[in-house]
């Protein structure tokens, strides 16, 4: 991290300009993005690959729980028409930046192991820099906290889904996270399209979970059972 | 005597026998003259003919009147009669319809299915449109049932919501409706199939439950389902529940010994979804313990010796009897 003369955390948030800088912001995150992820977990006990993956597994099941609460909240904050539950916006160019989740029915079924994987580790390296920049600009100070732990939450599912690369020996994905933005790829010129970026990206993120949740069944039945326990633990919800 | 039948709706040509097409002859329906407006030289032409035309018709030559033709025509065919009331039900324009549309087979697609509230006594058109963002889906329309068609999804974990419209037209009108929806939130399986309920031989609380996962849904593997199961004993109505992440079977341990029980599951994706509804229901009553006097085990000491007199499978009647050294003995009391 030494060279990186931009550290990330309140310090850089507070010197972007609000509403002009989703572009550059964005790219200053994708190079953020780009460091070497904490390596193996060689300072935790040795989990099996099955373990790991039902961890994993959990962790996008509670990320997906504690979204459902945010993400209501967020949108309330956005205002009309962004809370509505009706609002089923056309979705416009820019929006494509956000990585998606939507998939080819028999693509995704024919993605190797470590395809598969990569993909969520791309995605949700990128879909947390966009959510880090959210944060800094919402004025609710409540809502600027349920923010902050869920990005923390987030950062532990990237490192979860590394933890299983590694133990499965795959190589994390190198290079930026994710297509190389557009150059000079527009701000939001106006509030309301930022809006729009907001609703996208909680929307996207939303649905990563879910397809996370169908990945990660996959690779639980793939993976040779070391200590596999399938059973839930309730986390009282 | 000659009958002519012809559809109705037809075009009739009748000819008044061998006479020629410039003969002078007079037609005659039923006794009633027939206008010239409807001859062709001396053919009859009627045209698009009616049950009321049916009847006996006749062609007399000219001047003589002699009969040179008669037939009986009989006007037929499958028709229907439109009344504004029958029989008390009027005939009305389509109500709005209703409609559903469900994913029992994800990530395979989904179905929707539709109906009219109240019937119109007349035939209704159902047409069905599927948007997914920019794209229009066809929705393949199902032999059976009939008001109801699939989709296969090409695209699985879309952000883009679904946009299905139904619109019912008849004679006298038309009427819609619709619904949007995201990929997940119409997710339900069918029940889960082949519950079975058994006791558990020599333990008078417990039931074994098994059951299937339901036949329609595709990928149980990648795409697993959890489980659902209630049960009461049958003089009750209160149901306890177990919700099971895993596995397609279950032991009941804290049945009321001796009580019949009225078990049944429902399935749910492990994730996104709604739960099925429940299944069918099955019965079972745990193991009870076969009536105690039909075969007894006792021991008996002679009360004279108090040494053991006798040991082994006693008809349960009999409650006296000889011991070894010739003492009698009696059983007060029999010990399982």
């Amino acid at each position: 991290m030494g060279t990186v003369a931009l550290v990330g955390g309140p310090r850089l948030r507070s010197h972007v300009p609000t509403g002009d800088s989703w572009g550059i912001f964005a790219f200053l995150c994708a190079a953020l993005c780009n460091l070497p992820a904490v390596p193996a977990l060689n300072g935790t006990e040795e989990l099996g690959a099955g373990q790991s993956i039902q961890k994993t597994y959990d962790l996008t099941r509670y990320l997906e729980h504690q979204l459902r609460t945010l993400a209501g909240t967020y949108l309330n904050y956005l205002g009309p028409p962004f809370n509505e539950p009706d609002f089923n916006p056309p979705r416009l160019a820019r929006a494509e930046r956000v990585p998606s989740a939507t998939v080819d029915l028999d693509l995704w079924r024919g993605l190797t192991d470590n395809a598969r994987l990569a993909a969520n580790y791309r995605a949700y390296s990128r879909l947390l820099c966009y959510l880090r920049g959210l944060d800094g600009q919402v004025g609710a100070v409540e809502l600027r906290h349920r923010l902050g732990h869920f990005c923390s939450s987030l950062q532990g599912l990237v490192l979860s889904i590394a933890g299983v690369m590694s133990s499965l020996g795959y190589p994390l994905p190198a290079g930026p996270a994710g297509p190389p933005l557009p150059p000079g790829s527009p701000a939001a010129p106006n509030d309301f399209l930022k809006k729009m970026d907001d609703f996208w990206l909680l929307k996207e993120l939303q649905t990563w979970l879910w397809r996370s949740a169908k990945d990660f069944n996959r690779l639980k039945k793939k993976v040779p059972p070391a200590v596999v326990t399938l059973r839930l633990e309730t986390r009282g919800f | 005597s000659h009958i002519q039948y012809e559809r109705v709706g037809a075009d009739v040509t009748m000819k008044c026998g061998s006479m020629d097409w410039d003969a002078a002859v007079t037609w005659m329906a039923n006794g009633t003259d027939i206008d010239d407006s409807h001859l062709n030289g001396s053919y009859l032409i009627l045209k698009n003919v009616d049950l009321t035309q049916s009847g006996q018709y006749s062609c007399y030559e000219g001047s003589s009147w002699h009969l040179k033709y008669q037939t009986t025509l009989r006007v037929g065919g499958c028709w229907k009669k439109l009344d504004v009331k029958e029989r008390g039900k009027e005939v009305v324009p389509p109500k709005e319809p209703v409609l559903m549309c469900r994913s029992n087979n994800y990530p395979k697609g989904f179905y929707c299915s539709w109906h009219l509230p109240s019937p119109t006594y007349i035939p209704n058109i159902f047409n069905i449109s599927v948007i997914h963002g920019t794209r229009e889906m066809v929705c393949e329309k199902d032999v059976f049932p009939k008001n109801r068609c699939h989709i296969r999804y090409l695209q699985l974990f879309s952000t883009v919501k679904y946009k299905v419209t139904l619109t019912v037209t008849n004679a006298l009108g038309k009427n819609s409706t619709s619904l949007t929806f995201d990929e997940f939130a119409i997710v339900k399986p069918d029940p889960p199939e082949s519950v079975v309920a058994k006791p558990v031989p020599n333990n008078p609380r417990r039931l074994e439950v098994s059951w299937q996962n339901p036949s329609s849904w595709p990928d149980p593997e990648s795409f697993p389902l959890k489980f659902f199961l209630r049960y009461r004993p049958l003089i009750l109505d209160q149901w306890q529940h177990v919700e099971l992440s895993d596995g397609t079977s279950h032991t009941i341990t804290d049945a009321y010994a001796g009580k019949e029980y009225i078990i049944q599951v429902a399935a749910k994706d492990n994730d996104i979804g709604t739960w099925s509804d429940w299944s069918v229901a099955v019965h079972a009553t745990p193991w009870t313990e076969e009536p105690k006097h039909l075969t007894t085990e006792v021991q008996i000491t002679d009360p004279v010796s108090g040494l053991l007199a006798e040991t082994g499978m006693i008809d349960g009647k009999k409650t006296a009897g000889r011991g070894l050294n010739g003492a009698v003995w009696l059983i007060s009391r029999a010990v399982a």
